[in-house]
């Protein structure tokens, strides 16, 4: 039985432009049905060459909806990732914990966005 | 009917004219409409996109559109860009390499779009030489307008885009233009909150904004691409419904127009002398990602 197991991004989305929202709910599914099995996943970001913030919603921040912190963080790893990939990343799960943690205060945000925000002209 | 465009610019004034033209046009059906450009001495390529929403739409229509009294220099871009093409030209070859075709894609064509972006524009010997940095965050960007349409717009007429380089002025312009339900419209069916046309644009552009509901979340992608553009130096332009935004030199200028564009269009000017590296100051550790 292996104990950690490979998901290559590129194997499943076919190309090194991961940038469908589409192509990242395909990631998802299969990362999603291995932490559920409370499996060890490293993600591969190996011949990736352009990353967006839907794809990365899709793919790796739904998780946040589906299961804690504290499992992501001991089940899932990622490798083979550019510096700035990975701040993209980074703020993607940030945005993420955020949405998932209380969708009220995400709303409340909102309006306080448009009570402060003056237009500058 | 007949409707004379004046000068499109790729700007407030050009919008304008273009909502002008939706306004004028949008209750039309099995009508003739003829375009008579002949006071268009200067068309901003990438405008085609927004242009080419409004004529598709009224083609939805049953209307029978024409492009007439077309000056030659204009009529010369937009040949080479394939825009006339579309309504009953020759596409002609683009000797200086420097027009971005223009295309009309469905929602369902991401990775065409993603072809289209390859070939079109980061292979071309013609696109002067970017930093590995600038192409990276310039591609993403693109990337980024192109999914905000289709996860965002629920247009079912499809999204367009056109795009111009500038050699001299070391510019490159790119639009991207859905016949969706606009920022405003969505933002309400959303999230319930009734704002106009102008607020609609600057909350979206806001970090953590989105109307996303369920399981994915959003919200970021207008957020980063406005990141880049103040790092650039270039522009960003947004028009939904009779709101226009405008960012550049770390500024924002919103108006509103005086009629609404039947979707969103997200308009960007790229500076491509840029020598920024775009390299992160401090690394992050995979550790501490999640």
């Amino acid at each position: 039985m292996q104990k950690e197991m490979t998901i290559t991004i590129f194997e499943i989305v076919g190309s090194p432009l991961c940038v469908a929202s589409s192509d990242g709910q395909r990631v998802y599914d299969r990362l999603a049905a291995a932490l559920k099995e409370g499996k060890s996943a490293i993600l591969s970001f190996h011949n990736v060459s352009t990353l967006t913030s839907a794809f990365l919603n899709a793919a790796i921040g739904q998780l946040y909806g589906e299961f804690s912190e504290e499992q992501i963080r001991a089940l899932l790893k990622v490798q083979d990732m550019e510096p700035d990939d990975m701040a993209l990343l980074k703020r993607v799960v940030e945005t993420a914990k955020q949405y998932f943690k209380d969708p009220q205060k995400f709303d409340q945000a909102v309006r306080d966005t448009l009570g402060d925000d003056g237009n500058d002209a | 009917m007949k409707f004379e465009l004046p000068e499109i610019e790729h700007d407030r004034s050009g919008f304008e004219a273009l909502v002008r033209l939706e306004a004028a046009s949008k209750d039309c059906l099995f009508d003739n409409i003829d375009i008579d450009m002949d006071k268009v001495n200067w068309f901003d390529a990438d405008m085609c996109a927004a242009l080419g929403a409004i004529l598709y739409r009224l083609g939805e229509n049953l209307n029978t559109v024409k492009l007439i009294n077309i000056r030659s220099g204009v009529e010369n871009i937009l040949l080479k860009n394939g825009f006339l093409s579309h309504y009953g030209r020759e596409k002609i070859p683009d000797r200086w390499g420097t027009t971005i075709p223009y295309h009309r894609f469905d929602v369902k064509d991401d990775r065409y779009f993603a072809d289209y972006i390859e070939h079109e524009l980061m292979h071309r010997s013609e696109i002067p030489a970017m930093s590995p940095g600038l192409m990276k965050k310039f591609r993403e960007s693109i990337f980024e307008i192109f999914s905000n349409a289709v996860l965002h717009s629920r247009t079912e007429l499809g999204i367009f885009s056109c795009g111009q380089f500038f050699p001299a002025r070391h510019r490159l312009d790119f639009s991207v233009a859905d016949l969706g339900v606009g920022m405003c419209q969505n933002i309400k069916d959303n999230m319930g909150l009734d704002l106009s046309p102008v607020d609609a644009i600057v909350w979206a552009t806001e970090g953590r904004n989105t109307t996303k509901r369920g399981s994915v979340p959003g919200g970021l992608g207008l957020k980063l691409l406005g990141e880049f553009i103040d790092l650039n130096g270039g522009c960003i332009q947004i028009v939904s419904d009779a709101g226009y935004w405008r960012r550049q030199n770390k500024k924002t200028v919103t108006a509103s127009l005086s009629h609404a564009f039947p979707g969103t269009v997200v308009s960007v000017e790229i500076n491509t002398a840029d020598t920024n590296s775009y390299k992160l100051a401090s690394e992050i550790s995979t550790a501490d990602i999640f």
